[in-house]
């Protein structure tokens, strides 16, 4: 009676094996790790600059205060408070990705930062971009891609 | 204190904080695809997370001081020679394996990071 059932357990892996490629493909790996990544990147771009829209308000006000109350200030400001959070949830996606990756193929990723702000600050608030940024954002990608390629053989 | 020290430190200990990350969440393996709270809630017990998070503290008020006194424009390229530190200690301390295409991509991470900062 149970043989019929043990079989078909047995078969689970068989398609499951079929669904991941032993050989290393072409093209860039995008694991959860590599979303992870970017996830982190977004969510403290996204932090940072909530976080500065709710200290410009802030700090229009509190000059005079002592340093103690002016940090209270800044922390009642909803802005600042949920940039804070924002930022914390992209450092949890950081710490998972540092589990599942090397931190020598991780750390360099990071300066896609860099390429988000300038992106983020292009399409928020109109700001232009340069001709020799628009040059540094394409070789950081050249070089992402480039590290991408480096990344290790893993099981996910 | 030189403000230039400052900048250095920073870009060192923030470099050394990666390294604590990682030795500290390497020790803990899951099974499987994402980890448990369980997980999440040893991490609060690890020393290593510990020395991670008030390296980040301490690299990130360096910076802010370092940055009070010298351009923005000749202080963010240089942050970029922390990933070179990170690849250098994650092979001589974590024993991470770093394929030459890794450095090479480095490198050109590197030099896309200078062309945004002097642009």
């Amino acid at each position: 009676m149970d043989i019929p059932s043990i079989s078909k357990l047995q078969e689970a892996p068989v398609i499951l094996e079929t669904k991941i490629p032993s050989k290393p493909r072409a093209g860039l790996r995008v694991g959860l790790a590599e979303l992870a990544l970017l996830g982190s990147i977004v969510f403290a771009a996204s932090g940072h600059l909530l976080i500065k829209e709710g200290l410009n308000v802030a700090a229009s006000g509190t000059l005079h205060e002592p340093i103690g109350l002016r940090i209270l200030a800044y922390l009642g400001q909803p802005s600042v408070f949920l940039g804070l959070c924002v930022y914390g949830i992209g450092t949890l996606a950081w710490i998972f990705a540092v589990s599942k990756r090397e931190i020598s193929y991780l750390f360099p990723l990071t300066a896609l930062n860099y390429v988000v702000v300038a992106l983020g600050g292009r399409l928020l608030f109109g700001e232009s971009i340069p001709l020799k940024r628009w040059a540094g954002i394409l070789v950081v990608v050249c070089g992402v891609i480039l590290m991408n390629q480096s990344s290790e053989e893993r099981t996910e | 204190m030189n403000s230039l020290w400052a900048l250095w430190a920073s870009i060192a200990i923030g470099g050394l904080a990666q390294i604590f990350l990682k030795r500290g969440v390497s020790g803990r393996i899951y099974f499987s695809r994402l980890p448990s709270f369980a997980w999440w809630k040893g991490l609060l017990w690890s020393g290593w997370l510990w020395a991670w998070g008030i390296s980040f503290v301490i690299a990130t008020g360096l910076w802010l001081i370092a940055l009070s006194r010298i351009p923005i424009s000749y202080a963010f390229p240089l942050l970029s020679s922390s990933y070179i530190l990170v690849a250098v200690l994650s092979k001589w301390v974590l024993n991470e394996s770093v394929p030459a295409a890794r450095w090479l991509a480095m490198a050109v991470i590197c030099a896309g990071v200078i062309l945004i900062a002097v642009a």
